[in-house]
């Protein structure tokens, strides 16, 4: 199979970044320093701490590491190439440009899956270590959901890529959506919130309801929603709205899932198909 | 079976174009030199064989195949040296070619490709370290992988010294050998015309002659000359001389015997000479350089 050729070509090229080890050990110092916190201060957690409560203080912490990691390890994977010419080697070689675009999403998604897989297991061995308790569906929940968002913002990374020939381009397109949907997504929720109710703002517990899918915008509130969806005796919900006071169809953290999966394929097909009408 | 077929090939750039409606045809087992210079169109002609650029107009078959509809079987039995390519910095010699062998589903061995062009001390170092002429020789072997039907080589000799020029035809002479098709395309006439059954020649993209070497110095009126010291020739001589095959023209210049003629027939002019009792003092033979020859057919009318 074509694509898997790619993946492992690319898997090969792409965990021999230093910057990607630099910032992999990072993470799992982050998910090792987020396990013992949970574990030892109990003043500020309580005494009943769960292995459910450090997953999801696992996940809040590293899920904008892995969006940012997934935005250094794939912005350039095609503009990059198209930009240094390396596609022409790719490309004089038997595969569909589809194929290197699904290549290049599942060669990525394995090198993010090391720091993934790795931060999260040390977090969890070590938390659980200390809190006494051990919970194997939970753990394995939270790495599978992880890994899956990983899967998730990396398609849409590579997607964004592909959309253009020029690292630059492909830096700000990347970076830009990140700032928009990342950061700046609690300030487009809040306007929103404002100009639906007539400018004036009203307190979170009065917020409409159709505000909560909008919330769900952002990859990482998206992950954690599914989190909270499939990982029993979930803690947090998204403040400021709950979507268990309300009765919409999208009333559910599944709604989360829903994000996820466009962000999974949305990019991807679009930037597939820009990059398989380009002239090189 | 013409293994490439262009037929009205166009190719526009916002509105500049690179190519102004090529007709081609390549024979299988053919090495065919691709010659013009640069910016004639000649790298936009080989995108479109391998579907890197879109054509505007007309069709480009290769291997029987459309190049557009049926890429991917093109590029399954082709084996490629693009040009303007990167190599993989961060990956050694060794995992390019295995990457080559697992994209084409060959059963070549990693060693045997860096062997041919000389590449195997350096297998395990990544291809960000090796120098312009390394990284030609490593796509050179990933081009070899697969034993492919067709070779096409963009450039092949950019920053090559001249022993890699060397390889580089020597290489083509063995796969030409074992039938393999030989597309290359070069700014360098003398690169192209020791390895090449036919050239065409590209110029603003339009080719401006599809031949031999020896086709284009006739059609340019540049064969080569025989220049004859030897006293004593008579018209009868002469016209024994313009009998011969290969002989287009005689006659006497400056007192010296000046004889337009194919190079296979030039000794079979002095032997003729020689026959008729003339003294042969002294000869020498002019041609017209390649690169006079080459400039003929790219420079001239502007």
């Amino acid at each position: 199979m074509s694509w898997q050729a790619v993946a492992r070509k690319d898997f090969q090229d792409a965990i021999r970044s230093r910057s990607f080890w630099v910032i992999s050990v990072l993470f799992c110092l982050l998910a090792l320093g987020v396990a013992i916190a949970y574990g030892v201060f109990t003043d500020v957690f309580g005494a009943d701490r769960t292995v459910a409560g450090l997953v999801f203080l696992l996940a809040n912490a590293i899920s904008l590491f892995i969006v940012i990691t997934a935005i250094l390890v794939c912005y350039k994977s095609v503009a990059g190439e198209r930009e240094s010419g390396s596609i022409k080697l790719l490309l004089s070689l038997p595969h569909s440009r589809r194929d290197v675009i699904v290549g290049k999403i599942a060669g990525r998604t394995g090198v993010l899956a090391v720091p993934t897989i790795g931060g999260l297991l040390l977090g969890l061995v070590v938390g659980s270590a200390l809190i006494g308790q051990v919970d194997p569906v939970a753990t394995a929940l939270l790495l599978v959901v992880g890994l899956f968002f990983a899967l998730t913002f990396v398609s849409a990374m590579v997607g964004f890529s592909a959309m253009t020939g020029s690292s630059a381009k492909a830096a700000a397109l990347t970076l830009g959506v990140f700032f928009v949907f990342e950061l700046l997504w609690d300030v487009v929720t809040l306007v929103l919130v404002f100009v639906a109710s007539g400018f004036t703002l009203p307190s979170p517990a009065s917020y409409p309801a159709w505000i909560y899918p909008i919330m769900q915008v952002p990859p990482t509130s998206a992950f954690l929603s599914t989190l909270n969806a499939v990982v029993p005796g979930g803690t947090t919900t998204p403040a400021p709205v709950d979507p268990s006071t309300f009765e919409a169809f999208y009333a559910s953290p599944w709604i989360g899932l829903a994000v996820l999966l466009v962000w999974l394929t949305v990019p991807a097909v679009v930037g597939s198909r820009m990059f398989a009408r380009a002239d090189l | 079976m013409a293994t490439i077929e262009l037929a009205g090939l166009r190719k526009e750039f916002d509105g500049v174009t690179a190519l102004a409606g090529i007709d081609l045809r390549v024979e299988a087992g053919e090495v065919f030199g691709f010659l013009g210079p640069n910016g004639a169109g000649k790298s936009t002609a080989i995108n479109v064989l391998l579907d890197f650029v879109r054509p505007t107009g007309g069709s480009a078959t290769v291997l029987g195949y459309d190049a557009q509809a049926d890429s991917k079987a093109v590029r399954e039995r082709t084996g490629v040296m693009p040009e303007g390519y990167q190599v993989y910095k961060r990956l050694t010699g060794r995992q390019h070619i295995a990457f080559v062998i697992d994209s084409k589903d060959a059963d070549d061995e990693v060693l045997d490709p860096l062997e041919r062009v000389g590449l195997v001390d350096a297998v395990d170092r990544p291809a960000g370290d090796y120098s312009k002429g390394m990284k030609q020789r490593l796509t050179l072997a990933m081009a070899l992988v697969g034993d492919p039907d067709l070779l096409i080589l963009d450039e092949p000799s950019t920053g090559l010294d001249p022993s890699g020029v060397r390889q580089i035809r020597q290489i083509v002479r063995e796969e030409s050998a074992r039938g393999t098709t030989v597309f290359f395309s070069s700014h360098i006439l003398s690169q192209v015309e020791a390895v090449c059954d036919r050239v065409g020649i590209l110029r603003d993209g339009r080719l401006v002659a599809v031949d031999s070497i020896e086709g284009l110095r006739a059609a340019a009126g540049s064969e080569p000359t025989l220049r004859i010291d030897a006293p004593g020739v008579a018209e009868s001589d002469l016209t024994a001389i313009r009998a011969l095959d290969g002989v287009d023209r005689a006659s006497m210049t400056d007192g010296h015997l000046v004889v337009g003629v194919a190079d296979r027939a030039k000794f079979r002019v002095l032997e003729t000479l020689e026959e008729r009792g003339i003294d042969v003092a002294d000869f020498e033979t002019t041609e017209t350089s390649l690169e006079e020859l080459f400039m003929a057919y790219t420079e001239d009318d502007r």
